[in-house]
């Protein structure tokens, strides 16, 4: 089908010739009245409050004791659990109870291609992220797998203190421009909304229940 | 041109504005977004961010022909393919035609005021394609065969008892007005469409012209679904979302959820760069791009240009009183409030809303929160003296005309002063002025000016 490309981009010239502007100069400072987080103790401690409030939590673990008791506690059903390979790989110490004890799919079981219902089946995914981010509470992911992500019930990221970044400034940069894949996800908390007469309710379509775990070694 | 409701809008408000239930609705639910912005804001530096998104925008519309262009070969590069359609009919065939060539019968459509606008939805539907609103307000309004009354809170006008009965009416739910039960039901329903849907379409907040990313916010990961669940991703949007750069996004994305539901963020941003690369197991295998004109490059070069700058945070509304009191339908258009009586005129015509921009109290409330600093009630003023200027009442004129002699003659106004209060009096002046004196006080003239006062001594 013939689209209106040239129509449009006369239409355009013809109005612009009218007005034009010069290219903007950017102000790189920060719109932020507090200034920024210095050490991951002090940005950890922000991440966590903008979590809280949004109904997420935040812990940080320096052993994988820790992380696994922690996973245990918090996945108590038999929906099953989706875990990124790469997780796997850097804290199969810390899964290996949960693997015993509940059914769970690789990332790499998948290989070639899934049908979206059987992801929609899991009740948990743990994941890696790109970033985290202090200033908002969120969790950057960009991951060879859009879906567990969104379809999972409850979503574990479990990543390490050097990954938490202070502020949008930072994520906005060409280091993340560039960083390739079809995706950026950012993920402030549960899925929310106040649809109905502004009450806020978690949980319409995305998970209910969010967990960042730092591995702090 | 297509007719719309905005035309009879003075019909439409005496409706809405009787109505107690939507009038409490309408304010429980405004006056807390506004408090939640105000609080929301608390942390960053309003105005600044104010002016670089302002400069940013003002940027993106002057040179929108390059900046559409270098977009578009970005796009292209990442594999998407553009298209661009100066009509809603041209938008709706293309999509039309994407979804026949590959046998699609269920799509799932996140939120997007454009696709609003050029009525995809009923038109996909009436030839045969079930497509379903999956933002819950969207969901709402679409089995309540009804249009949106806030630009993103789309059921704002509904409340919990009425959407209740409208689940239990339409998909069978028990009664329960419980908003969690509601949403729960929701869930399960459009979570089965998610799964079985072969087509996924959305709008696109922004278009990042050095990438070729469609960026889209919203809170309950819809759009995300819809995005990434199926083979096939359309983004319908408008050809003035395009901003220069990537790291424009830090002023954009600490504006917008702020100005719309008083959030720091979104609860999902997504960044979308194409279809799925060969490494990736999910997301679209083809994502196609509708860049929609319909009036917007008409109002480059003109007075109006700045109204492109809107974000859509839909900030204006919420404190707009005109807003407050007869809500999203009473303007007939799927832009309502403060912008939507701007956006109405110019991209359906000023014969289809000739009253919206005089449905404003030009107090400036939507000047002040607006996040770009668009001159909102600047714009209804300029707006409102093209279409009076326009119709050429000749009554209107020749009072005006002979109002400016008066005002400038000593002696002609002291004639017209000794008619005026020889006149006010009389009931049939007054009967004749009733139109006016309906609405406002006509208060009577004394019997004498003040100049005949003063030489009367009468003032000493």
């Amino acid at each position: 089908m013939e689209d209106d490309r040239e129509k449009i981009f006369a239409a355009i010239r013809r109005g612009l010739r009218k007005d034009q502007h010069s290219d903007t100069e950017r102000d790189g400072r920060s719109p932020l009245n507090t200034p920024l987080f210095a050490d991951f103790q002090m940005r950890f401690e922000k991440f966590s409050d903008e979590l809280v409030k949004l109904g997420g939590e935040a812990y940080v673990f320096s052993d994988y004791q820790g992380i696994s008791d922690f996973l245990l506690e918090h996945i108590t059903d038999d929906a099953g659990v989706f875990l990124y390979d790469e997780i796997r790989e850097k804290y199969d110490r810390a899964l290996s109870e949960l693997k015993s004890t509940r059914a769970y799919k690789l990332s790499t079981d998948f290989e070639n291609g899934y049908d979206k219902r059987d992801v929609a089946a899991f009740g948990s995914a743990i994941l890696p992220c790109a970033a985290c981010i202090a200033e908002t509470g969120t969790i950057v992911l960009r991951n060879n797998m859009r879906l567990p992500a969104a379809l999972a019930t409850r979503l574990f990221v479990i990543t390490e203190p050097a990954r938490l970044i202070a502020s949008l400034d930072e994520l906005f940069t060409e280091k993340f421009r560039d960083a390739g894949g079809s995706n950026l996800f950012l993920v402030t908390g549960p899925s929310r909304t106040a649809d109905i007469e502004k009450e806020l309710v978690t949980g319409v379509h995305g998970p209910k229940e969010v967990y960042v775990i730092f591995h702090k070694e | 041109m297509t007719e719309i409701e905005a035309r009879h809008f003075k019909e439409l408000y005496k409706k809405q504005i009787v109505n107690d239930q939507l009038r409490a609705n309408l304010s429980k639910a405004t006056l807390q977004a506004v408090d939640s912005r105000g609080e929301s804001f608390k942390e960053v530096d309003f105005e600044f961010l104010r002016k670089q998104a302002k400069m940013i925008r003002e940027e993106s519309v002057s040179h929108l022909n390059q900046l559409l262009s270098q977009f578009e070969d970005h796009a292209r590069e990442n594999g998407c393919k553009i298209f661009y359609a100066e009509t809603p009919e041209k938008a709706r065939a293309y999509v039309l035609d994407v979804a026949m060539k590959n046998n699609v019968n269920l799509i799932v459509k996140s939120k997007s005021m454009v696709t609003e606008e050029i009525e995809l939805v009923p038109f996909l539907s009436g030839k045969g394609i079930e497509t379903v609103e999956t933002d819950l307000g969207e969901y709402i309004v679409q089995l309540a065969k009804e249009k949106p009354s806030h630009i993103t809170t789309p059921a704002i006008h509904k409340s919990r008892t009425e959407i209740a009965q409208l689940f239990h009416d339409k998909i069978g739910t028990e009664m329960n007005n419980d908003p969690k039960f509601l949403t729960a039901e929701a869930r399960r329903v459009l979570r089965e469409k998610f799964l079985s849907a072969n087509m996924g379409i959305s709008g696109a907040n922004f278009l990042i012209a050095e990438t070729g990313d469609a960026v889209i916010v919203e809170n309950e990961g819809n759009a995300r679904l819809s995005t990434s669940s199926t083979d096939i991703h359309v983004v319908v949007t408008g050809i003035e979302k395009v901003i220069p750069k990537f790291s424009d996004l830090r002023i954009f994305m600490r504006l917008l959820a702020r100005s719309s539901t008083g959030q720091k963020l979104t609860s999902y941003v997504s960044v979308l760069r194409g279809p799925r690369r060969e490494e990736e197991k999910d997301g679209p295998r083809e994502v196609h791009i509708v860049l929609v004109d319909n009036g917007r490059s008409s109002l480059l070069g003109t007075e109006h240009q700045e109204v492109l700058n809107c974000i859509r945070c839909g900030a204006c509304l919420n404190v707009c009183p005109v807003y407050r009191n007869i809500g999203g339908h009473a303007y007939g258009s799927v832009y309502p409030g403060p912008i939507g009586s701007l956006v109405t005129p110019m991209y359906f015509g000023e014969k289809n809303a000739p009253d919206l921009p005089f449905a404003s109290s030009l107090c400036g409330n939507c000047t002040e929160v607006c996040p770009v600093g668009i001159e909102i009630h600047h714009q209804l003023l300029s707006l409102r003296n093209e279409i009076v200027a326009a119709k050429k009442s000749r009554i209107e004129r020749f009072l005006f005309k002979n109002y400016r002699k008066t005002m400038l003659r000593p002696g002609r106004y002291r004639m017209m002063g000794r008619f005026a209060r020889m006149f006010s009096k009389s009931a049939l002046v007054r009967r004749m002025m009733k139109q006016w004196t309906d609405y406002r006080d006509l208060p009577e003239f004394p019997s004498q000016s003040f100049r005949e006062m003063y030489k009367s001594g009468k003032l000493n």
